[in-house]
C-alpha cells in the first residue's frame, strides 16, 4: 500500500535532520514503538503495539535508517512479525527549506500481512496514514519545544 | 476462531462496572451486545484481558422521551428502538437508519449505545447521532459527563471516552415539528456497512431553508458533518439546482477512503448522489409535514 | 417400470431431521475423550522456513502435541497426484505440512492438538517460525511474465501444462471472415463457501486395528483407499463417514487436503481422537478456491452472423499447487461451444502457479468461463452486424435432428464430446417467451422515457453431465418391509435421500418414504468416486435402477413359490406382492423379504442366495449433456451503478427429471452463486498475495435478501445414454450467470454502449466503465 504526502516542521533542515536521526525521537515518536535497542550505527532492535483502540497486535522487528544523504534524504525502514501477522513499513524522507521551517515530502510503502491483512483491509490505508500523522504530530511537538 | 483467555465479570449496577473498569483500565472491554466486540474478540484482533458484561444491569435498558430529546440506556437493543413508537414519532430519521444496520438478528442483541461507543467509520449510528446534534452520557470515576457527538468521535475505531468510563445512554434530540428527514446509503449488500450514507434534516420557513443538516457516514475515520453544505442551504429557496450544489459542496468536503469495495472517488460521488436525493425526499416529508 | 413417483415433486426424506437441527455434521460427531486441533499457516504468500520452535508451545496448558514436518516421516512427502494428463508436466502437489518452504497464505506449517480448541489456539500464537520472505508471484499475467520468480524453484517456468485442441481450421476460417470480433475476458477468483466449513474427526482403536474418520468430504470411498495405503492399513480396516455435509460445491473434494491426513496420524501417534474443525477465516484462505483465468479470445463470422469459427488462448491460475490436474480448464475449453454450431475451432491454454490458495473445481468447473466468453462475443458479432442478439444465436443453434453431435472435441473423462441430445430451439423459445422478449423493445423505451434504464439478457450454455467411470447401489428389502438403499456418492444437499428413494420406490411398488438411503460411508458401500461434476442422479441413481430391477426380479421369484404362481405373474405395488389380476393372493413385501432368508432346510438353487439384495453398477460410455437458457430483467441506477435483478427466469432441459422440486432446489442455489460471481463475490489479494477478503463482511456473499426469485421450467429431452434417460442439474443454475448479466447490462445502458468484459462487476467498476464511455466519443 502506498501512500504520500508532505508536512512542515518549525524548524531548519539541520534540525529536523539531526531529530529524525536521534534514537530518543524516534522512541519517542515512532506510534506503539515500546522497546528500542541499538544493535548497531542506525539500527535498531524494535518491539511495537499498534493498532486502534482494541484492536492491537504486538511486533517485534528492526527498525533502520539507510540510504542517507545528510542532511536532506534518508530511508526509515520497519519491520516486525508478531501474533497478528506482519509489517514492514518502508518510508523515504526529503527534506527542504521553506521559510524558517523545513518541508518534508515522505512516500511510504506499508505492507500487512497475516490477520490483519485479511480482516481490515477496510481501514489499513487509512490507520496507516493516521500513524504517519501521528508521527509527525510527534516531531512537531518535540521540534517546538526545542528538544 | 476462539478468543483468548479473559477473566469475566457480569456486574449488577452502574457502579460496580465503573469500579472495575477503574480497577482494569484499558486491559478492560465492556461487553453489552457483543456484535462487534465478540467476533474482534474470537478473530484475536481484540484480546481484552478483563471482560465487563452489562447485561445484567437493567437500569440501563430503557427507551424514554426527555422533553424533545429521545434517551436511549446502554442496553436499549437496536431492535428495540427500531420498532419503538417513541422513535417513530420524535425520531424517524434514527428509526430509518437502524432499519439498515447489519440484519435484524444482528439488531436483536446489539446495542444503540454499543454501536456509538464502538466507532466504526461506516456505522449509520454514529452519523445519525452527528446529524442530530446528540450526546452520550460516560459515567467514570471521576464522575460523570456529557459529551457531544463533534466531540466524541475521533478516527477509526476510536472515541475521546477514557477507558475507565462507561457509556450509560444516547441521546437522540428530536427535530422540531415539520423539519423533514431522510437516510440515504448504498450498500454491496443488504445489512453491510455503507459504502456512504447520509442523514439530512430540512427545516422550512415561508418557502426557504431554516435549517438543513446533512451528516455522512463512511466517507472518513469519523462522521463528517458537511458543515459548508449546510450554510450554503440556509435562506435559501429548494430547487433541484440547490440539491445539486449542495451535493457539489459535500464532495468537496469529504475525505473518503478507498478499499477493495469502492474507490475513495466512487465514494465521494455518491456521498453527492445521495445527498441529493435525501435533500429531495427531506423535502417532501417536510411539505407533507407542514 | 412404473413412474408414480419418478417425476413427482415429492418432499425430501432429509428434511424433517435436518430443518429440526438433527443433523449429524463432523461438528455434531461425539466420540470419548475427543482432543482439538489447530493448524498453524504460514502468513507469508512465498518465504522459506527458516526454522521453527515449538517449544513454548508444547508445554502450554492443555497441548498434547505440536507436530511441525520433520514429525511426519513418510506422511511427509508431497500428497498424491489426481488426474494426470499428459501435458501437466509439473504435476506440483503441497505437503501436509510444509517442509521448507510456504507457496501461498494459509498454507499449513504445524499442527496443534491439544483438550480443546481454545488451548490449541493459544498455543499456535507460542509458536514461533522463522521466515525469509521470497519474491512473490501475485497474479497470473506476473506469473508468464520474463523474469518472473518462480513458484516452485526446481522448475524453470511457472507455467505447468500448455494443452490446445482444435478442430477444424481456424486459421483459414478468420482469414476468410467477413467479420471479426476479439476481446480479452477476465474472471475473478472465487470460493465457494459452503455454509458448512471443512471438518475431520478420526478416532484410532489400536486393538482392533480399525480407523474411523468424519470427513466433510465430496468422496469418502477415495479417502477411505487413500488413507489404507498412506498408513499402511487394509481399506476393510479404515472407515470412512461423510454424514450430513453442508454443501460441498466441488472443492470438498481433494485426496488429501492436509488436514484428511494429519487428523487420522495425530489420533493414531495420541491414542486419542482428534477433531478439527476449519473456522471461517481459514476456509477463504485454505479450501481450494477457483474461477480465475484470463481469456483472448475471438470470433468469426458471415455477413449473417453465422459463425465460421472460434478461438480461444488463455491462461488458468492453478495457485500454488496442482493436485486436481487440469479438469477446470478442460471444461472451460471443451464448455465454450456451447449449443452453436462450429466448424472450426481452437482451443489453448497453459496453466499457471501463482502464490495463491491452491485451486480445484467450483461449481461450474469452468463451464461458466466457457459461457462468458462465449455469449460475450456473440453479443459483440450482434452488436456490430446490427442483428437482434437472440436471433443471431437462433441463426446458429444445432438443430434437434442433429444428435448425437460430435463437437469434435476430447471432454474431461477423455471421452469424445458427443452431445446425446436436445432441443436448443425449444428450450430458447421457452425462455425469450417467459421473459417477454418480444415486447422488450417498447417495454425498455417506456423505462427510458421515465428515465429508468431497464436491460434484458439471455445465454445459452450446454452441460457436460454424468460422466463416469461408475458408480454403484446395493437395495435390501428387510423383512419389516423397509427398503434400504446403500451407495457409494456423498451427499451435500443434493437431496439423494429422496430422489434415489423415489427410483427404488417405482421398481419396488412401496412408497419412498419407506426407503432409506444411505450415501457416503464407506462401510456400507465400499465402491464409488464421488460426488462431483453433475453426476451422482445420473450414474448413481441409474445404477439404483438396476439395483431394484434385480432385487424386484429376485422378489418375483421367491414370491412366485409362495404364491404358488410363475414370477412374470408376479407383481409389485403398494408394499404388497402379488399375482396380477389376483390382488387376494397376496403377500407383503417384508414377508418376502423374511422368505428369502430361510433359517433351516435347502434353499432353491435359482435365488443364487438368500434375501431381497442386490448389488449393481452402472458405467456411463461418456457424459449426457444437460442445457438451458438463462434470463434476465435488471435495472441499472445511472448514477450510483447499483443493479436491481428484477426477474430471473431459467428454462433447464436435464432430461428425465427425477424430482423436479429437488432439480429447482439445485437451480436456486447455483443461480446465488452464479450471481455472486457476477457481481459480488470477489477474493481480493494484493500485490504481495496477502489475501484481503477472509471474512464474509469483504467476501460478498449474497444473501437471501439480495438474491431475487427464480423462475423455472423444465423441458426434457431424454438422455438415450442411460436406462433412466437422466441428465445432470446440479450446476446449471451457476453456469451462464455472470454472462446474462452481462448482457442485461449491457442492453440497459446501451446508449452509452459500454462492453462488459469481466467478471464479477461491482458498482465502483461499473460506474468507471460509464464514466469512460461518457468520455470517449
Amino acid at each position: 500500500m502506498k501512500l504520500e504526502g508532505t508536512t512542515t516542521l518549525p524548524a531548519p533542515v539541520e534540525t529536523v535532520w539531526k531529530t529524525i536521526n536521534d534514537p530518543e525521537a524516534l522512541r519517542r515518536c515512532t506510534p506503539g514503538l515500546t522497546e528500542l535497542t541499538a544493535t548497531g550505527p542506525d539500527a535498531y532492535a524494535a518491539t511495537l503495539t499498534i493498532g486502534i483502540a482494541a484492536v492491537k497486535g504486538t511486533y517485534k522487528g528492526t527498525l533502520t535508517i539507510t540510504d542517507k544523504r545528510a542532511p536532506t534524504h534518508c530511508k526509515i525502514l520497519l519491520e516486525g512479525t508478531g501474533g497478528a501477522g506482519f509489517m514492514k513499513g518502508e518510508g523515504v524522507l526529503d527534506l527542504e527549506p521553506e521559510g524558517t521551517g523545513t518541508l518534508v515530502k515522505w512516500a511510504g510503502d506499508m505492507q500487512v500481512g497475516g490477520l490483519i491483512a485479511g480482516v481490515g483491509q477496510r481501514m489499513l490505508g487509512g490507520v496507516g496514514k493516521m500513524l504517519v500523522g501521528q508521527f509527525f504530530k510527534c516531531l512537531e511537538q518535540q521540534l517546538g519545544s526545542g528538544a | 476462531m476462539k478468543p483468548a483467555a479473559f477473566e469475566y465479570h457480569a456486574p449488577d449496577t452502574v457502579e460496580e462496572a465503573v469500579a472495575l473498569l477503574d480497577a482494569h483500565g484499558d486491559q478492560a472491554k465492556v461487553l453489552a451486545g457483543g456484535q462487534s466486540l465478540v467476533p474482534l474478540m474470537n478473530m484475536r484482533l481484540a484480546r481484552p484481558a478483563v471482560i465487563v458484561d452489562i447485561n445484567r444491569i437493567q437500569t440501563l435498558n430503557y427507551l424514554a422521551e426527555d422533553g424533545g430529546t429521545l434517551a436511549l440506556g446502554a442496553l436499549c437493543r437496536q431492535r428495540a428502538a427500531e420498532r419503538s413508537a417513541l422513535v417513530a414519532r420524535h425520531c424517524p430519521l434514527l428509526g430509518d437508519a437502524l432499519a439498515l444496520v447489519g440484519h435484524a438478528q444482528i439488531r436483536n442483541r446489539g446495542t444503540v449505545v454499543g454501536s456509538l461507543a464502538h466507532a466504526d467509520p461506516a456505522a449509520e449510528l454514529c452519523a445519525v447521532l452527528a446529524t442530530l446534534g446528540g450526546t452520550v452520557t460516560a459515567v467514570g470515576p471521576q464522575g460523570t459527563r456529557s459529551i457531544p457527538a463533534d466531540e466524541l468521535f475521533v478516527s477509526y475505531l476510536t472515541t475521546s471516552l477514557d477507558p475507565r468510563e462507561l457509556l450509560t445512554e444516547a441521546r437522540f434530540p428530536a427535530l422540531p415539528r415539520g423539519t423533514g428527514w431522510a437516510w440515504k446509503e448504498i450498500a454491496r449488500r443488504h445489512g453491510d456497512f455503507a459504502l456512504a450514507g447520509v442523514g439530512v434534516g430540512l427545516a422550512l420557513r415561508g418557502g426557504r431553508i431554516a435549517e438543513a443538516r446533512i451528516g455522512l457516514t463512511g466517507v472518513g475515520a469519523t462522521p463528517v458533518r458537511a458543515a459548508r453544505a449546510e450554510r450554503s442551504l440556509v435562506g435559501a429557496v429548494p430547487s433541484d439546482a440547490l440539491w445539486e450544489a449542495a451535493a457539489e459542496a459535500v464532495r468537496a468536503e469529504v475525505e473518503p477512503d478507498g478499499d477493495i469495495h469502492a474507490s475513495a472517488e466512487y465514494r465521494r460521488h455518491i456521498a453527492g448522489v445521495l445527498t441529493r436525493r435525501a435533500l429531495a425526499e427531506a423535502l417532501t416529508r417536510a411539505r407533507e409535514a407542514a | 417400470m412404473s413412474t408414480r413417483y419418478f417425476g413427482a415433486r415429492v418432499t425430501r426424506n432429509e428434511d424433517p431431521a435436518l430443518l429440526r437441527g438433527h443433523g449429524l455434521f463432523v461438528d455434531d460427531v461425539r466420540v470419548a475423550g475427543v482432543a482439538s486441533g489447530a493448524v498453524l499457516r504460514s502468513p507469508h504468500a512465498h518465504a522459506r522456513i527458516v526454522g521453527i520452535d515449538a517449544r513454548r508451545a508444547r508445554t502450554a496448558p492443555g497441548v498434547l502435541a505440536v507436530y511441525t514436518h520433520a514429525d511426519l516421516g513418510t506422511l511427509g512427502e508431497p500428497l498424491p497426484k489426481l488426474i494426470p494428463h499428459p501435458t501437466l508436466i509439473h504435476h506440483k502437489t503441497q505437503r501436509a505440512l510444509a517442509r521448507d518452504t510456504v507457496r501461498y497464505v494459509g498454507e499449513p506449517v504445524a499442527f496443534v492438538v491439544a483438550e480443546d480448541r481454545y488451548a490449541a489456539e493459544d498455543a499456535c500464537d507460542l509458536i514461533a517460525v522463522e521466515y525469509e520472505p521470497l519474491p512473490v508471484v501475485a497474479t497470473l499475467e506476473a506469473a508468464v511474465a520474463a523474469g518472473a520468480p518462480r513458484v516452485h524453484d526446481d522448475l524453470d517456468t511457472n507455467v505447468c501444462a500448455h494443452y490446445t485442441q482444435r478442430v477444424g481450421h481456424v486459421e483459414d476460417a478468420f482469414a476468410r471472415a467477413p467479420h471479426r470480433v476479439r476481446a480479452r475476458f477476465v474472471v475473478d477468483r472465487g470460493a465457494s463457501c459452503p455454509i458448512e466449513t471443512r471438518g475431520v474427526v478420526a478416532a484410532w482403536d489400536p486393538r482392533a486395528r480399525h480407523l474411523d474418520v468424519w470427513d466433510s468430504t465430496q468422496a469418502p470411498i477415495p479417502i477411505r483407499n487413500g488413507l489404507a495405503r498412506l498408513l499402511g492399513l487394509p481399506e476393510q480396516h479404515v472407515r470412512v463417514v461423510a454424514p450430513d455435509v453442508g454443501g460441498g460445491f466441488g472443492p470438498k473434494i481433494m485426496m488429501f487436503y492436509p488436514e484428511e491426513v494429519l487428523v487420522p496420524f495425530a489420533a493414531m501417534r495420541l491414542g486419542r481422537p482428534v477433531k478439527w474443525i476449519e473456522d471461517r477465516r481459514e476456509h477463504l484462505v485454505a479450501t481450494n478456491q477457483e474461477r480465475e483465468q484470463i481469456h483472448d479470445a475471438e470470433i468469426a463470422v458471415d455477413a449473417d452472423g453465422r459463425i465460421l469459427g472460434v478461438r480461444t488462448v488463455f491462461l488458468y491460475d492453478s495457485g500454488a499447487y496442482i493436485p486436481y490436474g487440469l479438469i477446470v480448464p478442460i471444461v472451460a475449453a471443451t464448455t465454450l461451444p456451447g449449443p452453436y454450431r462450429i466448424p472450426n475451432y481452437h482451443c489453448e491454454f497453459r496453466a499457471v502457479f501463482t502464490n495463491k490458495t491452491t485451486v480445484s473445481p467450483y461449481r461450474g468447473a469452468g463451464r461458466p468461463h466457457g459461457v462468458f466468453v462465449m455469449e460475450r462475443l456473440l453479443d459483440q458479432v450482434a452488436a456490430d452486424l446490427g442483428l437482434d442478439r437472440a436471433e443471431v444465436r437462433r441463426r446458429n443453434f444445432i438443430q434437434p435432428d442433429e444428435f448425437p453431435y460430435d463437437v469434435g472435441l476430447t471432454y474431461q473423462d477423455n471421452a469424445p464430446l458427443r452431445y446425446d441430445s436436445g432441443d436448443y430451439p425449444a428450450c430458447f423459445a421457452r425462455a425469450l417467451e417467459l421473459i417477454g422478449y418480444r415486447d422488450w423493445p417498447a417495454r425498455q423505451a417506456r423505462a427510458r422515457a421515465d428515465g429508468r434504464a431497464l436491460g434484458c439478457g439471455v445465454a445459452c450454455y450446454v452441460e457436460g453431465t454424468g460422466i463416469g467411470p461408475y458408480e454403484g447401489a446395493r437395495i435390501t428389502v428387510e423383512p419389516s418391509g423397509r427398503v434400504f438403499v446403500a451407495t457409494g456418492v456423498g451427499t451435500q444437499g443434493q437431496g439423494h435421500m429422496t430422489s434415489f428413494a423415489q427410483i427404488a420406490a417405482d421398481v419396488l411398488g412401496v412408497s419412498p418414504r419407506d426407503v432409506t438411503v444411505h450415501t457416503g460411508d464407506t462401510a456400507l458401500f465400499g465402491w464409488g468416486t464421488g460426488t462431483f461434476a453433475s453426476r451422482a442422479a445420473t450414474v448413481a441413481g441409474n445404477a439404483v435402477a438396476l439395483a431394484a430391477q434385480a432385487v424386484r426380479d429376485k422378489t418375483r421369484l421367491v414370491a412366485a413359490s409362495l404364491l404358488e404362481a410363475l414370477p412374470e405373474e408376479v407383481e409389485l405395488a403398494d408394499g404388497r406382492v402379488f399375482v396380477r389380476g389376483v390382488p387376494a393372493r397376496a403377500l407383503p413385501l417384508g414377508e418376502v423379504a423374511q422368505a428369502a432368508n430361510p433359517l433351516r432346510f435347502a434353499m432353491p438353487e435359482e435365488w443364487e442366495g438368500p434375501g431381497l439384495e442386490a448389488v449393481r453398477y452402472f458405467a456411463p460410455p461418456q457424459g449426457a449433456f444437460s442445457n438451458g437458457v438463462h434470463a434476465c430483467v435488471v435495472e441499472v441506477d445511472v448514477e450510483t451503478a447499483m443493479l436491481t435483478i428484477s426477474r430471473y427466469v431459467v428454462v433447464h432441459d436435464c432430461g428425465r427429471v427425477i424430482n423436479p422440486l429437488i432439480v429447482e432446489g439445485q437451480i436456486h442455489g447455483g443461480v446465488a452463486q452464479g450471481l455472486g460471481g457476477a457481481f459480488w463475490e470477489k477474493l481480493a489479494y494484493d500485490d504481495q498475495a496477502q489475501p484481503l477478503s477472509t471474512t464474509l463482511m469483504d467476501y460478498l456473499l449474497p444473501t437471501a435478501a439480495d438474491v431475487p426469485p427464480v423462475e423455472v421450467a423444465h423441458i426434457e429431452t431424454p438422455s438415450p445414454l442411460n436406462p433412466l434417460g437422466v441428465k445432470g442439474a446440479g450446476e446449471a443454475g451457476v453456469i451462464p450467470v455472470a454472462a446474462v448479466i452481462a448482457q442485461a447490462v449491457e442492453d440497459a445502458l446501451r446508449p452509452l454502449g459500454i462492453h462488459i468484459t469481466e467478471a464479477p462487476l461491482s458498482p465502483n467498476r461499473l460506474r468507471q466503465l460509464i464514466v469512460e464511455a461518457r468520455r470517449s466519443p
